[in-house]
């Protein structure tokens, strides 16, 4: 635990002087915020045993509630009470199925799901402005303009403990026992008196307020909200965190999203330095971040925090 | 609006409908044989459009032979990924299966749009019938819908042969049934894992060559994938002729939808559907008699 928090510090300090302190800053904010999202999915994926393939429709879902709030005045904080609901009530909605259903056919409505919540934004104009995107104003918290990356890192930090300590309680619960039941063993949690339909459920519905607290920081940081940026791509891109993180450890959740957010930018890094017109760097970033994540997953098939590629975490 | 008018639009759904169904196929047999949930249909597809593209006017085959040889190729291409790297998810979590297909996808996608050509521009590929109209009577079709349907019902019926008529084919399907008792009986397990993804990898292929002319050739239209998931659960998941009907069926649905209801509920349509099946029909539509898996 001190070595890791050690890695870590050590890992900012270079961050810091490779990158200067504003970007690193700006950086962290989004790993923070990744990382929020992320500890949502681990409630579903790795206490629940479920699979969300829809996980970037919640983020989506917070992320436009906090815009049109927001630019009607509403203050953040309360914007950001009702993204939480309205992630909660996609999870809810996501996972309604999940009293019949579990496995796979689950995975494909959480999708469905998904690709419906994308087409209802790109075509409900009047209200999103369809595939053009929504600007968002920097956040003000009573009075307290967030605009500086230090200040946006201080909020996302805080919103990260404040999630963590909820996730952490639930896991410890009563609950938390009931998702580890069935993520094992359906049929045997519900012998045991589990309602399994509710315990999925509410891992929904709790992955799905944090996705849409994460949403509702994301839309501020990035100053933008526009379907695409909530696609299938970013459900992956949670998944791959994710499973990187391990997907049993709660912490996982801020190792994958450090990895998820750096290694796009390792990619471009790497492609700047490549002679220019052997191909499209498009195509090329995409090829090289496909080849990572095969990479990983051949080579750590149970995350990069496993101590033992085999072993499999406690929590 | 006229009979005539509903008739040509059930015609273009049941044509569309037959590559989804066909993709579905292909990720059902995947599935059913080798419990790999693939997420790269879509990307094996567009890559066997651009493949045939590439042979016949980059290399200058004839038409007959760079299809043949790029849908070998695409077998092959399945067969090898099985080998080199599906194998190790086998026996993993679906979650293993699904992000490492996933990233495959990333990794074709990528490499076919690292060609400048390919990204840049929309393609043809000059199959003989493309852009012609056939006339039956007072009814109007595209050469291409027939095309389509004359196509996925001959390859229907020689997948049934082959399920059904062939050691490989039994093989094939004892293996998807129950993988120990088929070893048992001495199938290569191995053996049959490889041969589904060359399979599926061949059908998807097939797929993309079919809709080449419907859609033209380009980056996305692997995206049609995204489709064959709700063909696929609405025909049961483990019924490869569930998954051709569930295909046909959401085509029609979605050339309905186009025609009677508010722009925008036909790409809609086929997502609702397969939420409003799971909820009232968790065991998919076809799977009466069936078992759970």
């Amino acid at each position: 635990m001190i070595a890791r928090a050690g890695a870590l510090v050590l890992l900012g300090a270079v961050a810091v002087w490779l990158l200067g302190a504003e970007y690193a800053l700006a950086q962290a904010a989004f790993v923070l915020t990744y990382a929020i999202a992320g500890l949502g999915l681990v409630l579903v994926v790795g206490q629940c045993g479920q699979i969300s393939l829809g996980h970037g429709a919640m983020l989506a879902l917070g992320a436009y509630a906090q815009a049109l709030l927001v630019a009607r005045g509403v203050p953040a904080p309360l914007a950001v009470g009702a993204a939480l609901a309205l992630g909660a009530v996609g999870g809810a909605c996501a996972s309604l199925p999940a009293h019949r259903l579990g496995g796979l056919y689950f995975a494909m409505s959480t999708l469905a799901f998904a690709l419906i919540v994308e087409e209802g934004l790109v075509r409900w104009e009047t209200l999103t402005q369809g595939a053009g995107g929504l600007a968002v104003s920097p956040m003000t918290l009573f009075g307290w303009r967030v605009d500086a990356a230090w200040e946006q890192a201080l909020v996302s930090a805080a919103a990260f403990a404040a999630a963590m300590a909820l996730s952490r309680r639930c896991v410890a619960s009563r609950l938390g026992r009931a998702w580890r039941a069935l993520r094992e063993d359906e049929d045997a949690a519900a012998a045991c008196g589990i309602d399994v339909g509710a315990a999925k459920s509410t891992a929904f519905v709790l992955g799905g307020a944090l996705s849409g607290l994460a949403g509702a920081l994301y839309a501020h940081w990035i100053g933008f909200v526009s379907p695409e940026q909530f696609g299938l791509m970013l459900s992956f891109e949670l998944l791959m965190l994710v499973f990187i993180g391990g997907a049993r450890r709660l912490a996982g959740a801020l190792w994958g999203a450090l990895v998820v957010v750096a290694i796009p930018q390792a990619i471009s890094l790497l492609s700047e330095q490549l002679p220019p017109g052997i191909a499209t760097a498009a195509g090329l970033e995409t090829m090289l971040f496909g080849a990572v994540v095969v990479a990983l997953i051949l080579l750590r098939p149970g995350g990069l925090s496993a101590r033992d590629p085999q072993a499999k975490g406690q929590k | 609006m006229t009979d005539l008018t509903v008739l040509q639009v059930l015609a273009s759904g049941v044509a569309v409908g037959c590559v989804y169904g066909l993709v579905a196929l292909s990720f059902v047999l995947i599935y059913k044989a080798t419990e790999t949930v693939s997420f790269m249909q879509g990307e094996l597809l567009m890559l066997a459009a651009f493949l045939v593209l590439a042979l016949h006017e980059g290399a200058g085959l004839p038409l007959v032979a760079a299809v043949v040889l790029g849908l070998a190729g695409m077998a092959a291409l399945g067969a090898v990924l099985e080998r080199g790297v599906l194998r190790r998810a086998i026996g993993q979590p679906h979650l293993t299966a699904l992000l490492l297909t996933f990233g495959l996808g990333l990794l074709l996608r990528g490499a076919v749009g690292s060609v400048p050509a390919a990204s840049h521009s929309m393609h043809r590929l000059p199959l003989p019938f493309a852009g012609e109209v056939w006339q039956f009577g007072a009814l109007v079709l595209a050469a291409e819908h027939v095309i389509v349907v004359a196509a996925t019902a001959a390859l229907s019926l020689l997948l049934t042969l082959f399920f059904r008529r062939t050691r490989a084919g039994l093989a094939l399907r004892a293996c998807s049934e129950n993988p120990a008792v088929a070893e048992l009986m001495g199938v290569s397990v191995e053996r049959m894992h490889t041969l589904a993804w060359a399979l599926g990898a061949a059908l998807a292929g097939i797929a993309g060559l079919l809709l080449a002319p419907v859609t033209f050739v380009h980056l996305n239209m692997g995206l049609i994938a995204l489709k064959a998931f709700p063909a696929a659960v609405l025909g049961g998941m483990s019924s490869l002729a569930g998954a051709m009907a569930g295909g046909v069926f959401l085509g029609v649905v979605e050339a309905l939808a186009g025609l009677l209801l508010p722009e925008g509920s036909k790409d809609v349509a086929p997502y609702v559907l397969l939420m409003a099946a799971l909820l009232l029909f968790p065991q998919g539509l076809l799977s009466g008699a069936g078992r759970r898996r």
